[in-house]
């Protein structure tokens, strides 16, 4: 394995993303597997903003509205995201309140902030080292999927907790615009393409 | 069709996908792996019996989540009162309270994309295992590594363990047969879709399509 420092754009070849065949940059589809070839993907940057801001508008009603409604005994409570942690911790669950936080909260609001970064830094200076920013793509684009832990956590409580009138739960609207934000924020990480970030660099 | 010996290396030269930087990758042998010098990214991982191991977890995997969706998964009781779920009722109550959209996604999410990877899988590896060329060989392998990212029977089984802390409080709950065996199914999935590297799994078919 040895690195010669140049990129295959600068031989003007494309790889595939789908098989990593490399072919000349001129070459529409992927001798190998046959997926559309491009040297970057297309509208990257502009594909990426547009899911960003659009899961950032289904973010507000995703923490304002309920997640979940439990009915006990006639009367009816609700829970946001957040008060879904805050109940965790007055049962005294603190790691399972922390999982939650986490997944819930933190993941997906830094995930949009880091894209947001990116994007951002791609034709503007850095303080941070691209290998830095590459990294903070990678994590971003693992731990995405990650996020779905609580609606996850809606279904199978709505499915389960259901004893006749006495304890029914039951799934919010905040569940949909949720799973909307955590899918939109996937497909918007899977939309940048990383090899921006190195193109205008001068580091190795 | 003429059967080929497995490659005992893999030599060839990729792009890495994080940073575009041209790596050459030089007879890299079982258990090795190669990475980006520039970015980091793992490029790929060579391993001696990855088809057989992919196989191996994946008519396992799919075995487990047969058996996942026969029994019951959950079971709540309270005030000499019960209720016993199966897996797809997880999915299914979202769409009783008018979820459609989020019903599906967490059908996909759990059930039918892990399913589809790992019949994918093996649509690739029983060929490539036994060195024969299949028409259908590149369409299989592209859905395999457009679809696995969708995947997420690990986060359910995190979810599984959230709800039962919440709900202890209310009733006992009672860990099903379909539980243990989605348990067990996330792990074979996880290994299957890990067993294969993608750079390998490509040179081979490339390989088996040039007589």
């Amino acid at each position: 394995m040895s690195g010669n420092s140049a990129t295959a754009a600068s031989r003007n070849l494309a790889a595939c993303d789908i098989c990593y065949k490399l072919a000349p940059a001129q070459t529409h589809n992927c001798p190998r597997c046959g997926a559309a070839l491009h040297l970057r993907k297309r509208n990257s940057l502009q594909h990426t903003l547009a899911l960003l801001i659009t899961a950032c508008i289904l973010y507000i009603p995703a923490n304002t509205y309920p997640i979940m409604y439990m009915d006990q005994f006639g009367s009816t409570e609700s829970s946001t995201i957040i008060g879904g942690v805050v109940e965790l911790i007055a049962l005294g669950s603190i790691p399972i309140a922390v999982v939650i936080f986490a997944f819930s909260v933190i993941v997906p609001s830094a995930k949009i902030m880091v894209l947001f970064y990116l994007v951002w830094t791609v034709e503007n200076h850095s303080p941070l080292s691209s290998r830095q920013r590459g990294l903070m793509y990678r994590i971003v684009h693992f731990i995405g999927k990650w996020s779905m832990l609580d609606v996850f956590v809606v279904a199978i409580m709505a499915a389960l907790v259901h004893l006749g009138d006495l304890l029914v739960v039951r799934p919010g609207i905040a569940a949909l615009s949720f799973a909307g934000v955590v899918i939109l924020t996937m497909i918007a990480a899977h939309r940048f393409d990383s090899r921006l970030i190195w193109d205008t660099t001068d580091d190795d | 069709m003429d059967t080929l010996e497995p490659a005992p290396s893999l030599s060839t030269e990729v792009a890495c996908p994080g940073c575009d930087l041209l790596v050459r990758i030089d007879d890299m042998r079982a258990g090795e792996t190669a990475k980006c010098p520039r970015c980091g990214c793992l490029l790929s991982e060579f391993r001696a019996n990855a088809f057989e191991q992919v196989i191996a977890f994946a008519v396992a995997g799919l075995i487990l989540l047969g058996l996942a969706n026969s029994y019951a998964f959950l079971t709540m009781s309270s005030n000499g009162m019960d209720r016993r779920i199966t897996l797809w009722q997880a999915p299914a109550a979202l769409w009783d309270y008018g979820m459609p959209l989020v019903a599906g996604m967490v059908a996909a999410f759990i059930i039918a994309v892990p399913a589809l990877v790992l019949l994918l899988l093996l649509a690739v590896c029983i060929p490539l295992r036994a060195g024969r060329y299949q028409s259908w060989l590149e369409t299989a392998a592209k859905g395999v590594f457009l679809s696995h990212h969708w995947a997420m029977v690990e986060v359910f089984i995190i979810g599984v363990i959230v709800s039962l802390v919440k709900i202890s409080e209310l009733a006992t709950i009672d860990l099903g047969i379909s539980f243990w065996a989605y348990a067990a199914f996330s792990g074979c999935f996880i290994m299957a879709v890990s067993s294969l590297d993608r750079v390998q799994c490509w040179e081979t078919i490339e390989r088996l399509s040039q007589p």
